[in-house]
C-alpha cells in the first residue's frame, strides 16, 4: 500500500515536470557539452586540446580531449572511450567531471602536472552523439542509433514503424495488454514492475508487454523499425553481429566507428583503453580461457594479458571500493573486444555508475526487518530512486484505447526512457575522483624503459664489445602479449647509432624484442669499430624512450 | 616541354574528336571475316599486349565515345595516390535504366600483379558493344542485362608493376606504405633491381656447399642436387640489398597488405589473416567499390579476375564459413562453374577454401555473403595452355615453363644470368624470368583466354533473372467481385534471391503489383489449384515475393471490386527487373 502510495505521489511529481526532477538529472545537450568542453580547453589551454575526429551525419563533431597536451604523441597513452553506448548519458558526464578534476589538480598538485607531462591522456567524452541527442529532443526515447538512416528489419521500408507517444506524455514508455496467453506478471515485490512469470515454478502470466506505439505496417511486431541507425558498440570488428539490428551494412562502416578506428590506428603510442560502456571487465576480470585463446580464430585473452587484467582488476576494486557492481559481459561487434583483439592493446571497462545498493533501514521499530534485494533489477532500481527522492522514474500504467486492441484492456506506463542510466548528476563526482585516483595509480605502474648495466670492453685489434641490459622498470608489460602478434603494435626497439668513423663488427644495428613484463630485461651485445662515442637508444612508443652513450675504449 | 604539350594534345585529339588515325595494313574490302569477332570495330585494340593505367582509360574513354547509346564511362572514387578508378556501364540504353536491370559485376587487377583481368575485363566491354548492331543474341542480352565492368581496381599499383622494377610476384599489394618488419620505418628495405632492367629476378652464387646444380636439359634452371651429389649454386633470393642494416634483405618491400583480405565479411587481422589491413574496407580503392555495389543493387552476378592456374573459383574462402553456402547457391554455382570447364579447356571448377587455401577477408565472399550475389574468381592463365598436357606435377610444370619460353617464345621470358658484384654476397649472378612471365599471358595466348573467359560471364550475366509477366486470368465471384489471377516466371536459372540473401533479408521483397485502385484484397499463391496461399492484408494490390526461383514461377492472386479491373500488371525485383504488362479484360489472357 504504501509503496503504490508513494508512487503514484511520484507519478504525479513527473506529470508536473517538477524543476527538481530537470535539475537532478540535467545532463547536457551537444550544444551544452561543446561549449563546456570549449571552456575547458580555453582555460587550461597548456594542459589540454580539444579537437575533433571527425563529423556524425548530422554534422556534429566527435570530441577528443588531449590532455597532457605538449609531446602528446611521443608520450605513452591511455585512452578513455565514453559514451559508446546511446543511452549511457553518464558516462559521458564521468568522463568530463574526471578530466575537469585532473586539469584542476594539475593546478594545484604536482604530482598530477608530473602525470600529464609523462602521460598522454585521450578522452573522448561522447562516441555516439547522434544517438544521446534523442534524450533532448521532444520526444524522449532510448535511442541506441546514430543518424544514418538503416532500414532495421530489412524490408525494403525505411522508418515505417516508429514510437508513437500515445498518452502524450513525452516519453516513450511500455504498453501493456491483458491477455491470458501473455507470459508478463506484475512483481510481487512492486507490482509496477512487469516480469516474465516462471511457468516452471507454477507462475501465470496475463499481459502482453510491447513498447509504445502502433504497428504501423501490420506485420505483428510494434516499432520494430523507428528512426536511426548504427549502433556504435555494435559495429566494431571482433565478433561482428551480422545483420543483427542496429550493426550495420558491414563492420566499420559509419562515420563514428571509423573516424575513431582511424585515429587509433595512427596513434601508435595507446597503451591500454578503458571503456565506459555497458561491459563490466574491471570489478571481475575475463578469466583465461585455453581453448578460446588458442583457437585460429583468438577469442579469449592470451595467458599473459589475462594475468594483467586481474592485476588491474584487484587496483581497480581496491581504489573503486565498488558495491553491487553488475557482471556484464562484451558483447558482439563492441569496442572493448575490437581494441584488444583487433587493435592489440590491452582494454578495459566499466559502466562507472551503477544501481547502488540500498543502505539497510535502521528503524527496526515494530520488528521491520532489512529488505533483501530483489532478483528483478527494476524493482531495487525503483527501491534506490524512492530512497533518494529522485522524481519522475516511473510513469504509471494508466488505461488507453488502442486501435490495434479493439475491446481489450491496454495500459501504458513504465520506467521512464535513460532513467536507469541518468543518476542524479551530483552523486557522478564522488565517482569521477576515484577513477581519477584509479587512473593516477595505473599510470604509475606502466611500463618505463631503462638502459642499464651497460658496459664497454676492449677487445683485441681496436675493437669494442658493448653489452647492456634493456629494462622495464614499471609493473606492467611493454605492450600486451597478443600485441606481439599485431602489426599496429611496435616492439621494444633498441637502435646503436653510430658515426661516420665507427662500424658495427658483430650484432644488428637495430634490435627487436617482445614484450617484456613489469622487471622484465633483455640483453644487448656489439662489437664496434672505430674512437668516440656510439649511442644506444632503448624506445617503444607505449613504454618510452631512453637513449646513453657508451665511450668505445 | 612543348614536345610533351604536343603529345597530349595529340592524345586528347584522338580521345575527343572520335577521329581514331592509325595507319591500317588492309582496306576493309580485303578482310574475310573470322566468325565470332567483330567486324569492323569502331575501337580497335590490340589484344596481344598489356596496357598501364592511362592505357587502359584511353580505351574507355575511346569506347565511351565511339558507343555513346551502350557505354557510360564514370569513375567510382580515387585510388591511394589519387587516380580515378573509372567504371563502364555496358548496356542498351534505349531499352530502359541500366540501373534497373539485372547487372553482371567485372573487376580485374585486385592484386597488382595480376594484370590481365584489366585486359579480360575490358575485351569483354570491347567484345559486347562492337558486336552489338551484328549479333541478334548480344543486342538482346544488353536489352535485357547491364554489365559494370572496372578494369583495374587497384591503378596506383597497377602502374607500380609495370613501370618500376618487380618480379612476377610483386607488388600484389595496394601502394599504402606500410611497416612490414615492426621497427617503426615504412617501406625501408624495397627489392633493388641491381642489373637496372627493370625485372627483380634471382640472385645465385657458385659455392661447392650450395644444394643446387644446373639443369642438364636446360641450362637457364636450377634444380636441387641430389642427397648424395655436390651442389654448385646457392641460391640468395630476389634480387636486392639490405637497405636499412638489420641483418635482413628486402623485408619492407612496397605496400605490404593484401587488398583481397581486406573485405567485410568474416574479416580477421593480419595476426590471424596474413596481408589484413586496419578493418574492412580500409582500403581507398575497395571502399569505392563496395559503395558502388551498396549503389547498385541490381547487380546479381560477379567476376573478379586473378592469376595465375586456371581455376573457376568460387567461395567459401574460409573454412569457417562452410554454412554460407548451402545447397541451393551451390546448385547454381555448380551449374555455371561446369559450363565454364566446358568452355575454358584446362581450367577447373573449385571451390577456395578446400583446393586452393582457406583466407578469411576475400572479395568474393563478400560479394555472396554480405550482398548473395553469385560471385566467381577466375584465376587467368593456366599452364595447360603452354602444352597440350594435363594433370602433371607442379615440378614438371615449373620445368615446362623453362622449355616453353624457349620453344615457343624464343627465351624471351628470361633475364640471362649475368655476373654482379653485390655489396654483401660478393661475385654473384642475377637472373631469372621477367615479371612478365609465367603469371601473364604471353602475348599470343591473350585473346584466345580473354575471349573464353568473357563467354564465360556473358553466360552467367544471360542466366541472370529474367522475369516474364506470362498470364493473367480473370474469375468472376458474386458481389461485383473478380477474382485475378497473374503468374510471373523466372526463365533463367539464377534466383532473385540467393538463399544466402533469403536467410538475412539482404535485399528487400520482390512486388508484384496490379494497377487496380480496386483491390481488396490480394495473396501469394502457394498452390493455385487448392487455392492455398498466404494473404498479405497491408497494401494488397502491391505484393511481396521473398523469392522468385531459378527456372520456377510464382502465382499472385487478387480479389478487386469491378467488373472489368484494370488488369495492368507490374513486377520490381532489384536483381530481378523490372516489367510491365497489359492485359485486355475479355481475351483469354493467356499467349
Amino acid at each position: 500500500m504504501n509503496i503504490n502510495l508513494k508512487a503514484a505521489l511520484l507519478g504525479i511529481a513527473f506529470s508536473g515536470l517538477s524543476s527538481v526532477a530537470v535539475a537532478q538529472r540535467d545532463y547536457q545537450s551537444y550544444e551544452q557539452l561543446t561549449a563546456r568542453l570549449q571552456k575547458l580547453s580555453s582555460r587550461y589551454s597548456k594542459l589540454v586540446s580539444l579537437t575533433t575526429v571527425g563529423k556524425t551525419a548530422t554534422g556534429k563533431e566527435i570530441w577528443l580531449l588531449t590532455m597532457g597536451r605538449d609531446n602528446a604523441a611521443n608520450k605513452p597513452a591511455i585512452v578513455v572511450a565514453a559514451g559508446v553506448e546511446g543511452t549511457q548519458l553518464a558516462t559521458t558526464e564521468l568522463a568530463v567531471q574526471m578530466a575537469e578534476q585532473m586539469l584542476q589538480g594539475a593546478v594545484l598538485q604536482d604530482s598530477v602536472r608530473d602525470l600529464l607531462l609523462s602521460k598522454t591522456f585521450y578522452i573522448f567524452p561522447n562516441l555516439n552523439p547522434d544517438a544521446s541527442e534523442q534524450y533532448h529532443e521532444k520526444l524522449r526515447w532510448e535511442r541506441f542509433g546514430n543518424a544514418q538512416p538503416i532500414d532495421d528489419d530489412r524490408d525494403g521500408r525505411m522508418f515505417e514503424d516508429p514510437y508513437e507517444d500515445l498518452n502524450k506524455d513525452g516519453l516513450i514508455t511500455m504498453m501493456r495488454v491483458k491477455n491470458p496467453t501473455g507470459p508478463f506478471r506484475p512483481a510481487d515485490e512492486d507490482p509496477r514492475v512487469m516480469v516474465k512469470a516462471d511457468v516452471s515454478k507454477g507462475e501465470k502470466g496475463g499481459y502482453l508487454l510491447y513498447t509504445e506505439g502502433i504497428d504501423n505496417d501490420k506485420d505483428g511486431k510494434w516499432n520494430e523499425d523507428p528512426e536511426g541507425g548504427v549502433m556504435f558498440n555494435r559495429n566494431f570488428t571482433f565478433d561482428y553481429p551480422y545483420f543483427q539490428q542496429g550493426a550495420g551494412e558491414h563492420p566499420m562502416s559509419e562515420r563514428e566507428t571509423k573516424a575513431f578506428a582511424d585515429f587509433m590506428y595512427e596513434a601508435r603510442n595507446v597503451y591500454a583503453v578503458f571503456v565506459f560502456g555497458p561491459a563490466n571487465t574491471l570489478t571481475e576480470p575475463l578469466r583465461y580461457d585455453k581453448a578460446a585463446a588458442s583457437k585460429r580464430i583468438v577469442s579469449g585473452l592470451l595467458e599473459k594479458d589475462a594475468a594483467v587484467n586481474s592485476q588491474i582488476s584487484k587496483l581497480y576494486n581496491r581504489t573503486i571500493q565498488p558495491k553491487n557492481a553488475p557482471r556484464v559481459a562484451p558483447s558482439p561487434g563492441d569496442v572493448l573486444q575490437w581494441a584488444y583483439f583487433h587493435y592489440g592493446r590491452f582494454s578495459y571497462s566499466t559502466p562507472g555508475w551503477w544501481t547502488p545498493p540500498i543502505e539497510a533501514s535502521k528503524d527496526t521499530t515494530g520488528g521491520k526487518k532489512p529488505q533483501a534485494p530483489s532478483e528483478h533489477d527494476d524493482v531495487n532500481f525503483l527501491r534506490w530512486a524512492e530512497a533518494n527522492d529522485m522524481a519522475g522514474v516511473f510513469v504509471n500504467w494508466k488505461p488507453i484505447k488502442h486501435p490495434d486492441f479493439p475491446d481489450q484492456e491496454v495500459e501504458i506506463g513504465g520506467l521512464a526512457p535513460y532513467v536507469k542510466q541518468t543518476p542524479p548528476v551530483r552523486t557522478l563526482g564522488p565517482i569521477a575522483t576515484k577513477h581519477f585516483q584509479f587512473f593516477s595509480a595505473y599510470a604509475k605502474w606502466m611500463p618505463s624503459l631503462q638502459i642499464v648495466n651497460i658496459s664497454s670492453e676492449k677487445v683485441a685489434g681496436g675493437l669494442t664489445r658493448i653489452t647492456a641490459d634493456v629494462y622495464n622498470q614499471g609493473s606492467l608489460p611493454t605492450h600486451s602479449e597478443i600485441g606481439d602478434k599485431s602489426r599496429w603494435v611496435q616492439k621494444v626497439k633498441v637502435t646503436l647509432k653510430l658515426s661516420d668513423n665507427q662500424e658495427v663488427v658483430s650484432g644488428n644495428k637495430i634490435q627487436l624484442s617482445n614484450a617484456l613484463a613489469g622487471g622484465e630485461k633483455f640483453q644487448v651485445s656489439w662489437l664496434v669499430s672505430g674512437k668516440g662515442y656510439v649511442s644506444i637508444i632503448a624506445s617503444s612508443p607505449t613504454a618510452g624512450k631512453q637513449t646513453k652513450e657508451v665511450f668505445l675504449r | 616541354m612543348k614536345k610533351r604539350i604536343l603529345t597530349i594534345a595529340f592524345l586528347s585529339a584522338c580521345l575527343f574528336s572520335g577521329l581514331i588515325s592509325e595507319t591500317k595494313a588492309q582496306t576493309a574490302d580485303q578482310v574475310f571475316r573470322a566468325a565470332g569477332t567483330p567486324q569492323a570495330p569502331k575501337v580497335t585494340v590490340s589484344w596481344n599486349r598489356y596496357y598501364d593505367y592511362d592505357g587502359l582509360t584511353e580505351i574507355c574513354a575511346k569506347l565511351a565515345k565511339a558507343h555513346p547509346n551502350l557505354v557510360k564511362m564514370e569513375t567510382i572514387g580515387d585510388s591511394y595516390e589519387g587516380r580515378r578508378i573509372w567504371v563502364l556501364t555496358i548496356s542498351d540504353f534505349n531499352t530502359g535504366d541500366p540501373d534497373r536491370k539485372p547487372a553482371m559485376y567485372i573487376d580485374g587487377n585486385i592484386h597488382s600483379n595480376e594484370i590481365q583481368g584489366s585486359e579480360f575485363a575490358l575485351y569483354t566491354a570491347w567484345y559486347l558493344v562492337e558486336n552489338f548492331h551484328d549479333n541478334k543474341f548480344i543486342q538482346e542480352l544488353l536489352q535485357q542485362k547491364t554489365f559494370y565492368i572496372i578494369p583495374t581496381i587497384n591503378p596506383d599499383a597497377r602502374n607500380h608493376f609495370m613501370h618500376q622494377a618487380n618480379s612476377p610476384h610483386s607488388p600484389r599489394s595496394g601502394m599504402i606504405p606500410l611497416d612490414d618488419d615492426g621497427d617503426g620505418l615504412v617501406d625501408e628495405d624495397q627489392p633493388d633491381d641491381l642489373n637496372k632492367d627493370g625485372h627483380i629476378t634471382f640472385m645465385r652464387r657458385k659455392s661447392p656447399n650450395g644444394r643446387y646444380i644446373q639443369d642438364p636439359q636446360n641450362p637457364l634452371r636450377l634444380i636441387p642436387a641430389k642427397p648424395d651429389q655436390p651442389g654448385q649454386y646457392e641460391l640468395l633470393g630476389y634480387e636486392g640489398l639490405d637497405n636499412d642494416g638489420d641483418g635482413k634483405v628486402n623485408e619492407d618491400p612496397p605496400g605490404y597488405y593484401d587488398p583481397n583480405r581486406d573485405w567485410g565479411w568474416n574479416w580477421q587481422p593480419d595476426y590471424i589473416q596474413r596481408g589484413a589491413y586496419k578493418y574492412p574496407f580500409s582500403i581507398p580503392e575497395n571502399r569505392a567499390v563496395k559503395d558502388f555495389v551498396l549503389r547498385h543493387p541490381n547487380i546479381a552476378g560477379a567476376q573478379s579476375y586473378h592469376n595465375n592456374g586456371g581455376m573457376i573459383l568460387r567461395g567459401p574462402g574460409a573454412e569457417e564459413d562452410q554454412n554460407t553456402y548451402n545447397r541451393d547457391d551451390n546448385q547454381v554455382y555448380d551449374l555455371l562453374g561446369k559450363y565454364a570447364e566446358q568452355i575454358i579447356p584446362g581450367y577447373t571448377y573449385m571451390v577456395v577454401y578446400k583446393d586452393l587455401y582457406s583466407a578469411f577477408g576475400g572479395e568474393l565472399d563478400w560479394f555472396h555473403g554480405a550482398r548473395g550475389i553469385f560471385t566467381f574468381s577466375n584465376e587467368l592463365m593456366s599452364p595447360y595452355l603452354q602444352f597440350d598436357r594435363k594433370g602433371t606435377s607442379s615440378a614438371d610444370r615449373e620445368a615446362e615453363q623453362y622449355d616453353f619460353n624457349q620453344m615457343l617464345l624464343f627465351n624471351d621470358a628470361f633475364v640471362e644470368w649475368t655476373p654482379f658484384d653485390h655489396p654483401t654476397y660478393g661475385k654473384v649472378e642475377i637472373g631469372g624470368f621477367k615479371k612478365n612471365y609465367p603469371r601473364a599471358h604471353p602475348g599470343f595466348l591473350l585473346e584466345e583466354d580473354a575471349h573464353r573467359n568473357m563467354a564465360f560471364t556473358v553466360y552467367q550475366a544471360f542466366q541472370l533473372p529474367q522475369l516474364v509477366i506470362q498470364d493473367v486470368q480473370t474469375r468472376k465471384l458474386p458481389h461485383g467481385l473478380t477474382e485475378v489471377t497473374a503468374t510471373v516466371a523466372n526463365t533463367r536459372i539464377i534466383p532473385t534471391h540467393s538463399s544466402q540473401d533469403l536467410k538475412y533479408r539482404i535485399e528487400r521483397p520482390d512486388y508484384i503489383s496490379l494497377r487496380d485502385s480496386t483491390v481488396v484484397a490480394g495473396m501469394v499463391l502457394e498452390n493455385a489449384d487448392l487455392n492455398l496461399g498466404k494473404e498479405q492484408k497491408l497494401n494488397p494490390a502491391r505484393l511481396e515475393i521473398p523469392n522468385i526461383p531459378g527456372m520456377g514461377y510464382i502465382k499472385a492472386r487478387w480479389i478487386v471490386k469491378a467488373n472489368k479491373p484494370n488488369l495492368l500488371v507490374e513486377v520490381d525485383s532489384r536483381k530481378g527487373g523490372v516489367v510491365s504488362r497489359r492485359f485486355e479484360p475479355d481475351s483469354k489472357n493467356t499467349p
